[in-house]
């Protein structure tokens, strides 16, 4: 997994690509530092080139989504498609986390 | 790191006498006190095999069998492949010094030998050794336990002759296959008697792999017993679980699961899936994936799960499997990951090779295509009544 960041005001947006795996959970530490930057408001999670989502990655949206809401920052899931659209679906974690088209 | 010498044991290989009183006068200043001595290759190799040191300091030239003989000797055998050999050095030259690093020295120390020199190498060298001998011990010792691990772990799920019995008293056929990415893991499956037309099969995945997954199955495994599941539809009961670990597990830890119960009376099969991977039924040979889409386990207190029920008469087939299946992949463009639709397919061609249990093609198929070790635990139950 890859991602870049765009600050903009209360808002920060997190553009995620490539895969989102068990290999991956190392650099949880440094998405939820990001969340600490003062004045956030809003955690926006750009699923646009995000290609494939494990069970593992599942549980690190879950991470984030606990995260954010002790800070009492609402997060926002965004763009998901294909088959990690189908994942999380599946998985119905649109009931936990909010989820726009 | 600083160790003490005192307990290592150095081996002295050299044709002169005077060589070798010097050496041992050098590395006993040290504190090194265990030393023996051999007077050419053939001689050392005896010794080592008897006194057994932590290093050798080894002449080149020396008649019967040489220096560079006798390491090359030591090297082709496995439990010296480690054993610092430090060569003593007459020519101070690149090519000698090549030369003793290809027959598999560890170090040299050119002559005439000053004593610091010689010292500080012998213990750079036996330091090395005691990281690695450490090391090596570490590993052999976590090897062990994961291997009893392993095997409380295999202890959770059905034996074989369990399974047998089971399938015989409900006229099914149940193949069942298990196997984990590293050496424990978190996929959970199980067959459950509930009276006399009755039994429950469940499946269940905890995300990641590896021990902490395992732990979480040892976690599931207790809980289960805590909930009778004779008199609750499977949502209730996937409910009361989702409850108990959702208290147990930190968050972002969960699991997928499948609960179902067949009903031999009613010909019924009802479910409920906590975001388990289609499930395949087969019903007079038609294949089709289920709807298992659900709140994952573990993941929130207010998770509602829904019954689903289908007919599942004589001849009629079940199939499950944990996420691996259809997300392991292979080398190449042609060996992408099965899929979630492409275990309907992969269903029919093993069915099409073996009717009555076609798990094993299936698994034949699976593996031609995906590259080993898996990267994730799987599991693949095959549920089938015989008609």
């Amino acid at each position: 997994m890859d991602f870049q960041v765009r600050k903009d005001g209360e808002s920060i947006e997190l553009l995620l690509s490539g895969r989102l795996e068990f290999t991956d959970h190392d650099r949880l530490h440094d998405v939820i530092e990001l969340l600490e930057t003062r004045g956030v408001r809003r955690f926006i999670i750009d699923a646009k080139d995000l290609t494939f989502i494990d069970s593992a990655g599942i549980g690190m949206l879950l991470i984030l989504q606990d995260e954010t809401e002790q800070r009492n920052i609402k997060m926002i899931v965004r763009k998901l498609h294909g088959d990690v659209k189908r994942s999380i679906d599946l998985a119905r974690i649109g009931e936990i986390i909010t989820i726009e088209e | 790191m600083a160790i003490s010498l005192a307990a290592s044991r150095v081996l002295i290989v050299d044709d002169n006498e005077f060589n070798r009183k010097s050496l041992a006068l050098m590395i006993r200043r040290a504190g090194l006190t265990q030393i023996d001595f051999a007077e050419n290759g053939e001689d050392g190799l005896r010794k080592v095999d008897s006194f057994r040191p932590d290093l050798v300091l080894l002449d080149v030239s020396m008649p019967v069998m040489d220096g560079l003989e006798m390491c090359r000797r030591l090297r082709e055998r496995l439990t010296h492949e480690e054993l610092p050999i430090l060569f003593q050095t007459a020519l101070d030259s690149d090519e000698e010094q090549v030369r003793c690093f290809a027959a598999g020295g560890s170090d040299f120390i050119s002559k005439p030998i000053k004593p610091g020199e010689c010292v500080a190498r012998v213990r750079h060298q036996l330091e090395k050794r005691k990281l690695f001998t450490d090391l090596a011990n570490f590993r052999g010792r976590v090897e062990r336990e994961l291997k009893h691990a392993k095997a409380m772990q295999l202890s959770l799920l059905p034996e074989p002759k369990q399974l047998e019995a089971i399938a015989s008293r409900y006229e099914l056929v149940l193949d069942a296959h298990f196997e984990t990415s590293s050496e424990l893991g978190g996929d959970f499956w199980n067959v459950y008697p509930l009276d006399s037309h009755r039994v429950a099969f469940l499946l269940v995945d905890f995300a990641g792999h590896g021990i902490t997954a395992a732990i979480n199955t040892f976690r599931l495994h207790t809980l289960i017993d805590r909930f009778p599941m004779q008199h609750v539809p499977p949502s209730e009961w996937l409910a009361g679980l989702n409850l108990a670990l959702k208290d147990v597990l930190p968050t972002g830890q969960f699991a997928t699961a499948f609960f179902g119960i067949l009903d031999l009376h009613t010909d019924t099969l009802t479910y409920a899936s906590a975001g388990a991977p289609n499930p395949v039924v087969g019903i007079a040979g038609e294949l089709r994936l289920l709807d298992s889409a659900g709140l994952v386990l573990g993941a929130s207190r207010r998770a509602v799960y829904a019954d689903r029920s289908l007919r599942l008469p004589r001849g009629g087939c079940l199939f499950l499997y944990s996420d691996a299946l259809i997300e392991c992949s292979g080398p190449g463009p042609d060996n992408g990951p099965i899929g979630q639709d492409g275990v309907p397919g992969l269903l029919r061609g093993a069915m099409a090779a073996n009717r009555a249990r076609p798990l094993g093609p299936l698994l034949e198929r699976f593996y031609a295509r995906t590259s080993l070790p898996l990267r994730d635990d799987l599991t693949a139950v095959w549920i089938a009544r015989r008609a």
